[in-house]
């Protein structure tokens, strides 16, 4: 039960994001990147991670991907300007020499980890009171990141005069 | 049984997935949407890894690993957001969202 749950999941992530990347179309490339961040959100679940996964729903299916279809209608491309890959032959070395060093490093895993899942179970409580003790200074660095985001985002946005 | 080493080869598939939409996408939006899917992956990494982490000396496990993946998270929407309003000016500048029209700083 727990194997066909993980290789559905992982099946739907794999191929959602294979579709996010060969679509045409940006606002199906966005459509099916939700898909992706659903399955994700799924493995998320059988992680015992219950707040990620939460917030993987509400912030990168839900805020992110919205930002993204706004813009994408707000730019607009005439269906002549929509074009697929552009493959070269050099990109796909890097990306088989990535995925060569990826299956080296998890094949050595050491002993930190363990072949058996823990008990961790991410419920609110827990990771909240990490989040607000351990790391209640990063905490705060977020929320000084965040607003000077949206002051980055307010000043890039407004037309300037000079243009 | 399904151990740590699935979700380690299945992150690494799917960030070689979003490494190959960044390199190969010519769209701006679908670059960004490529770096997003990196995240991403990288994202179930650490969930992962924290799962199946040694409990510490009083034989609990802390979820740094999660709260890691909250940070990211933040970080992330703080980046699309900044990166878009670059794609939006840059469209409203030179009519293109196409990364190989935008040349300007290459020597």
């Amino acid at each position: 039960m727990e194997q066909l749950l993980f290789f559905l999941m992982a099946g739907g992530m794999v191929a959602a994001t294979l579709a996010t990347i060969f679509a045409r179309n940006p606002v199906y490339s966005a459509i099916f990147m939700i898909l992706s961040f659903a399955a994700t959100a799924g493995l998320f679940v059988m992680l015992d991670a219950y707040l990620i996964a939460v917030v993987e729903v509400l912030v990168y299916a839900g805020a992110i991907m919205v930002l993204f279809l706004f813009v994408i209608m707000l730019i607009n491309l005439r269906s002549d300007e929509l074009e697929g890959l552009k493959v070269n032959p050099l990109m796909v070395i890097a990306a088989g020499t990535f995925l060569g060093l990826m299956s080296k490093a998890v094949s050595d895993l050491g002993p930190a980890v363990q072949s058996r899942a823990n008990d961790l179970e991410g419920t609110p409580a827990l990771v909240a009171e990490t989040l607000f003790t351990e790391y209640a200074v990063p905490f705060e660095a977020v929320s000084l990141l965040l607003l000077a985001a949206i002051l980055g985002t307010v000043v890039l946005a407004r037309r300037s005069q000079d243009a | 049984m399904i151990g740590l080493e699935h979700y380690l080869y299945l992150s690494g598939v799917v960030f070689t997935l979003g490494l190959c939409g960044v390199m190969m996408r010519r769209n701006v939006i679908l670059v960004l949407m490529g770096v997003e899917i990196m995240l991403n992956a990288a994202n179930l990494a650490l969930v992962a890894f924290n799962k199946f982490m040694l409990p510490g000396a009083d034989g609990t496990v802390a979820p740094d690993g999660q709260v890691f993946v909250f940070f990211t998270i933040a970080v992330a929407a703080a980046e699309v957001a900044v990166a878009l309003v670059i794609a939006v000016a840059l469209f409203r500048r030179l009519d293109t969202v196409n990364v190989d029209d935008v040349a300007n700083l290459r020597w």
